[in-house]
């Protein structure tokens, strides 16, 4: 209900500041982001920080660049993302996620960054960011800044490749030639709650409409986002308004992927729905890259 | 559906209640502050069952800021446990001892087991966490039909069994009678040509309000005991704290806040909290305070439902019903509530089974078991949600069997005479089921959506239709109530006219959200004449008000509102004597009519007067009246009826079911209603609305979770899934073919309570008509698509 | 342990030597005295009924500490009103009976609030999906979307 007793409070106004404020407070300092998870854990007293870095006022980290790729700084709120409408095709996966994460409040003050290395189980970005494939920069005071794929950043459920003094401070997509679509679909029990399952595909087409390249990952299992390998192998060539190939694809996935039975649902029901979620999102996925192709 | 433009009865009139509430002016319990207030938290059990070896508070006390810290051993013998006599009258089934913090051994996961009182409530929560209590786990009962095997580990000390209540329903049937009663049941069952045999379940889940409960209480040496309480029943809670703390009546004094953020039937129990907060504030000899956090309230009340029914259903070629054996079993959790006991739900519900059913021969009974739950306490639809699911169930399974139209075979088995007795002893007075009943029939459409379904058929869509019905209570009377509660059913108020003609009106209950403010001041303009604004309500206050049980039951458009309309009448009656006497005009009732603030004589002009000038006369200038004649216009009057009312309500649902996901989306949903006259259409709407959504979303999403050893997996609002805006439709309600009361002096019927009972046939009904094609039939809840998807696959 | 901390809410600067820990909704209800602003959850953030704006957005203030508002300005559903006009949507909520108990009301009028002005044009089933963050348990929402989607409409035809 009440956080414990908090001993500091920082807010720092630049990304040297608030890499320098966790440094100096050590272990039990925690950043807070848009808190809409950190301080659900630290009212539930799960986390008691001592010192609490705000990063509400590193303006750095809050802009969004489209220059040779997009670079999403780690403050960019959920709100940010899903109104900003260059994001579309190839990073539409991005703004499928944002718009239905939570609710209008969450979203007001839910961040990418802060999701990304909150890593929750069934969230929406890890799930969507595997499979867009992203780098992400980390910075610290001992050691600089360094840079990290997604796949190596992302660790078990609730766990990153982020060391505790590390402040994420964006997320770089490269900017890729060609044509590519993403998308991004959920599926819970009330209306954009956590998923039970989140799948998120992007695709690339050649000029034939035909599939070159597939990722695709899967959300909501236990062991938190997986790539779905065996789907990615088998769209490749489909094309771009094969559905029966589309289906196929994430079908075979899902009767492949090892998945256990929980209070929100038994296995065979999430592999329902890993179908017919991963088929919308696929399906979604070649049509973005399809129009993509259209425009130039 | 808005009725007339006026401000009287029947009017909808805006809510008088509204304007302090948006301007963010309400006054909430936990808006309330007294001067060196201390807070109370709650140390609560991790065990579903478990004996307590030792707690050590040592260090907890020693945290700064700390008061006090209490256990149940330290108050066992300060303060009396319940039960009481102010919650007992002629209750039958037993009623385990309970303290409010655990004594020797804790009987669910969740239950209070230390206190801390401390200046800050930050620093109280800080202080649970130095508490050691070493427990000794014990074997958890769970499951209440396991439970009642003899062989079971037993929850309550001392008891020889788990079974809390068992009822044989005879009505007025002697013991032999009886006998013979249930060996025709039997028959028929047996050589009936058709026959539907199945246990239907309703799973633990009831209606949170949003405003979790609270208590402040406060001591002094000459005027006694004083608590502010969120509650539907003040009264029954001062003759309660009255008990436990062995303290005359008079001196204790309880307020249940002007506004309340809901209660449902939440806040109408006695539990365990507010005796110890009222004990703590004579201890301390300071205002103690405890606010409920949401995950206390949903470890702890509200829990409601969770009963099996057995059930045989009988009928003839032609489909009408001719017998039906219900066997219902129920699990009360700890049952350690005051009133209710775990047990009064399900005892309600199997008492009302037959529903607006004529079943010629209907045998009913329930067996209640204690459990390592939290208690069965009350929610709205109190009891009714699982039998209605059960019967409107089979009645639609019987109809595919015989292939008939479900509608049809529903249409007719509907009591067609009344009043009417029901064989379990229940008695409904008035209305014309089929009337109401064929509205919807109407609404629904039935041939043009049969048409539809089999084309969505066709491209692998799956829509359905379903009806639930339900008979409900409208108001209870007590020779019913006391059985069910310990406690009288009877409204009563007190109206009194000022000096300048306003018009105050005092009664002991306490709404919370109901719109009482609203409708008792449409009646009093409707009677009296005055502008609604010249009308002040004011409820739960002991001191103020005439005892009476609480806003629960169907007890307001059908009790409260009755005894509102009876005292208006009196004092109108005295004030046409008085007039007539003044004007020496002959003093026939009927010849005078009060409206536009005046008193006036319908056929001759010049005998009027303005109501409050006629007031001012009567009370203040008191002198030459009419023989006999006293002073003063206050008038109290007590309403109940001794026959069991009826408001009679049909739902019709349409969905679509994804075979793909499970999911359910309700097309839409339609409600006829017998409201009787309707006081206020937008607010009767609205009740309607609220109610249908919450059976709603108990059908599809929410559910009181316990794992294999008890542990609760549902407290918080993230697990315990409460539906959105956008997880349901909207409701289309009518309330054009319903039929006046007879039995109320306003002619109105009591909706609130009893609109939620149709919902779980409605939407089993609907489910299963749209998965034909693969042969499922509901027979459990939560209806999840998980489940949906299993039961498609077979 | 304690900052100063000022927070602007509804014009007014309020000030106060306070924990870090404590949160926002604490500071409005017993620091401010602001009552109108209510709480519904432990911990989760889901009933939506501490909703305020803070910059002028709709967030819970459940899940904010008042620490982090130092020096910025909040709007409580007391300052909703102007100078003694009704906001739009506490005249519609009235008219369309959106509201029984009112514990929820203050939180749906504050996110309602700043959704019109994004979103005026906005169809039922938008407001409703606008509307996820806010539980009513009363009034089964039709009346509140009625009443809703009619303030979205005066306030765009001024
Ligand atoms: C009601 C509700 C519903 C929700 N529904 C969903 C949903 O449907 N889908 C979903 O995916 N999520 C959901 N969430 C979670 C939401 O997405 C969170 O906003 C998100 O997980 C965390 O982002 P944040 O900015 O709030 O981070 P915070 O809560 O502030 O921080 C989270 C963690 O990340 C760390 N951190 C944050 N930023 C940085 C940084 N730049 N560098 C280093 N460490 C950092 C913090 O120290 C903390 O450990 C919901 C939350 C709520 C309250
Ligand atoms: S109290 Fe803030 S969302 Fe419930
Ligand atoms: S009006 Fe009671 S919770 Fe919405």
């Amino acid at each position: 209900m009440y956080p414990s007793a908090i001993q500091n409070y920082e807010a720092p106004d630049s990304v040297d500041g608030a890499m320098a404020a966790i440094a100096k407070f050590g272990d039990d300092a925690h950043f807070i982001a848009g808190g809409q998870s950190l301080m659900q854990a630290i009212k539930s007293r799960i986390i008691q920080p001592e010192t609490l870095v705000d990063l509400q006022n590193v303006d750095e980290l809050r802009s969004l660049e489209m220059a040779q790729g997009v670079t999403i700084g780690a403050m960019v709120r959920y709100r940010d993302i899903a109104a900003n409408a260059g994001l579309d095709g190839r990073l539409g996966a991005l703004r499928d996620a944002a718009s239905h994460v939570g609710d209008r409040q969450v979203r007001s003050r839910g961040t990418i960054g802060g999701s990304l290395c909150w890593n929750f189980v069934s969230a929406c970005m890890p799930t969507v960011t595997l499979a867009l494939d992203p780098r992400l920069t980390l910075g610290s005071e001992a050691r600089g800044r360094r840079e990290v794929g997604i796949r190596d950043f992302l660790g078990e459920p609730m766990e990153t490749d982020r060391q505790e003094d590390e402040l994420l401070i964006s997320i770089f997509f490269p900017e890729a030639a060609g044509r590519h679509g993403s998308a991004y679909g959920k599926w819970s029990l009330l209306t954009d709650g956590l998923p039970v399952i989140g799948v998120c595909a992007a695709v690339s087409l050649d000029d034939d409409n035909k599939c070159t390249s597939a990722r695709v990952s899967v959300g909501g299992l236990e062991t938190g986002p997986v790539r779905f390998k065996r789907a990615e192998e088998e769209l490749l060539g489909a094309g771009f308004d094969d559905l029966k190939s589309h289906e196929g694809a994430i079908s075979a996935a899902a009767e492949e992927a090892e998945i256990f039975d929980d209070i929100t649902g038994d296995a065979e029901f999430r592999r329902q729905l890993i179908r017919s979620v991963g088929l919308k999102s696929i399906v979604k996925a070649f049509e973005r890259a399809a129009a993509a192709g259209a425009d130039q | 559906m808005t009725g007339h433009t006026g401000t009287g009865i029947g009017a909808s009139l805006p809510r008088l209640e509204d304007l302090p509430l948006l301007l963010g002016k309400g006054k909430y319990f936990a808006d309330l502050k007294r001067p060196g207030q201390l807070h109370v938290f709650f140390f609560r059990s991790i065990h579903a069952h478990a004996k307590i070896k030792s707690i050590d508070t040592r260090q907890a006390e020693e945290l700064p800021g700390v008061v006090a810290v209490v256990t149940g051993e330290m108050i066992k013998d300060e303060l009396l446990p319940l039960p009481q006599p102010s919650v007992t009258a002629d209750l039958p089934g037993r009623k385990p001892t309970f303290w409010p913090l655990a004594v020797n051994k804790v009987i669910f996961h969740g239950e209070p087991v230390v206190a801390v009182v401390a200046e800050d409530p930050y620093v109280a929560e800080d202080a649970l966490e130095l508490i050691d209590v070493d427990y000794e786990p014990l074997p958890y009962v769970g499951d209440m039909e396991a439970a009642l095997d003899p062989a079971s580990p037993i929850v309550h000390e001392g008891w020889d069994s788990n079974q809390i209540f068992h009822i044989d329903f005879h009505s007025d049937r002697s013991e032999s009678e009886h006998k013979d009663y249930v060996k025709r049941v039997a028959e028929l069952i047996e050589t009936a040509p058709h026959v539907i045999k199945q246990r239907y379940r309703v799973h633990r889940c009831g209606v949170t309000p949003m405003e979790p409960r609270g208590v402040l209480a406060e001591w002094d040496d000459t005027d006694g005991l004083m608590v502010w309480i969120t509650s539907q029943r003040p009264h029954v809670d001062r003759y309660v704290f009255a008990d436990v703390m062995s303290l005359p009546v008079s001196k204790v004094r309880v307020v249940a806040p002007v506004d309340q953020g809901g209660g449902f039937g939440v806040k109408a129990a006695i539990y365990r909290e507010p005796m110890l907060i009222t004990y703590l504030a004579r201890k301390l000899g300071r205002p103690v305070r405890w606010l409920e956090t949401r995950e206390e309230n949903l470890m702890t009340v509200g829990q409601e439902r969770d009963q099996i029914h057995d059930l045989e259903l009988a009928a003839d070629e032609n489909g009408k019903i001719i017998a039906a054996r219900d066997m219902g079993m129920a699990d009360a959790g700890d049952g350690c509530a005051g009133m209710y006991w775990g047990y009064n739900m399900p005892l309600v519900g199997a008492a009302r089974f037959p529903n607006a059913f004529d079943i010629p021969f209907c045998e009913v009974q329930m067996r209640v078991a204690v459990t390592n739950k939290a208690v069965l306490s009350p929610a709205r639809g109190l009891g009714i949600y699982p039998t209605r699911f059960a019967l409107d169930r089979a009645i639609d399974m019987m109809a595919r069997k015989i292939g008939m139209e479900p509608s049809d075979l529903r249409r007719k088995n509907l009591i067609t005479e009344l009043p009417a007795k029901l064989s379990t002893g229940i008695t409904y007075d008035s209305g014309d089921f089929r009337k109401t009943y064929d509205r919807l029939i109407e609404l629904a459409d039935l041939p043009a959506f049969r048409k539809e379904q089999e084309a969505a058929r066709k491209e692998g869509r799956y829509i359905g239709f379903g009806i639930g019905v339900g008979a409900e209570p409208s108001g209870v009377h007590s020779r019913r109530y006391i059985v069910n509660t310990g406690t009288p059913a009877y409204a009563a108020t007190d109206v009194r006219i000022d000096h300048r003609g306003g018009v105050t009106v005092y009664y002991g209950d306490a709404p919370h959200g109901q719109s009482h403010k609203t409708v008792i001041a449409q009646i009093v303009s409707t009677e009296l004449g005055v502008p609604p604004e010249h009308v002040t309500v004011i409820h739960g206050d002991t001191q103020s008000t005439p005892y009476s049980t609480g806003t629960v039951a169907a007890r307001g458009a059908s009790l409260v509102m009755s005894s509102v309309a009876v005292a208006c009448r009196d004092l109108r009656k005295k004030m046409i004597r008085v007039f007539a006497h003044d004007h020496k005009a002959d003093p026939d009732y009927s010849d005078y009519e009060f409206a536009d603030g005046q008193v006036r004589h319908k056929r001759s002009d010049n005998l009027r007067s303005g109501f409050a000038e006629l007031a001012y006369r009567i009370i203040v200038n008191s002198i030459d009246l009419p023989p006999g004649e006293t002073g003063s216009l206050e008038q109290k009057a007590v309403f109940e009826n001794d026959f069991g009312m009826v408001a009679f309500s049909a739902h019709g649902a349409f969905v679509e079911v994804c075979a793909k996901t499970g999911r359910v989306k309700i097309l839409k949903y339609i409600t006829s209603d017998d409201a009787g006259t309707v006081l206020n259409p937008q607010i009767l709407v609205g009740q309607i609305e609220g109610g249908v959504i919450q059976g709603i979303s108990n059908f599809l999403f929410e559910e009181y979770v316990y794992d294999e050893n008890g542990q609760q997996l549902s407290s918080s609002l993230a697990n315990y899934k409460i539906a959105s805006a956008a997880d349901v439709p909207a409701i289309d309600v009518y309330h054009d073919a319903g039929t006046y009361c007879p039995n109320t002096p306003l002619g109105a019927r009591a909706m609130g309570e009893g609109c939620i009972g149709a919902v779980p046939g409605a939407l089993g009904n609907a489910i299963s008509d749209a998965l034909q094609p693969f042969g499922v039939e509901i027979v459990e809840t939560p209806v999840t698509p998980a489940k949906i998807l299993r039961m498609i696959r077979g | 342990m304690k900052r100063d901390v000022t927070i602007t809410i509804n014009g007014v600067e309020y000030s106060g030597n306070i924990p870090i820990r404590m949160l926002l909704v604490d500071f409005i209800r017993d620091v401010a005295g602001l009552t109108g602003t209510h709480v519904g959850c432990t911990f989760e953030g889901q009933c939506g009924a501490c909703t305020i704006h803070l910059n002028g957005e709709a967030v819970k203030s459940c899940l904010l500490l008042a620490v982090q508002c130092h020096g910025k300005e909040i709007t409580t559903v007391e300052g909703l009103a102007r100078e003694g006009a009704l906001h739009v949507l506490q005249e519609e909520f009235h008219r369309h009976h959106a509201l029984q108990c009112g514990y929820c009301t203050s939180g749906m009028l504050m996110n309602a609030a700043e959704f019109i002005t994004e979103r005026p044009d906005a169809d039922d089933e938008e407001i409703r999906h606008a509307l996820v963050g806010n539980i009513c348990r009363c009034t089964g929402y039709t009346n509140i979307i009625k009443a809703i989607s009619a303030a979205a409409k005066r306030n765009a035809s001024v």
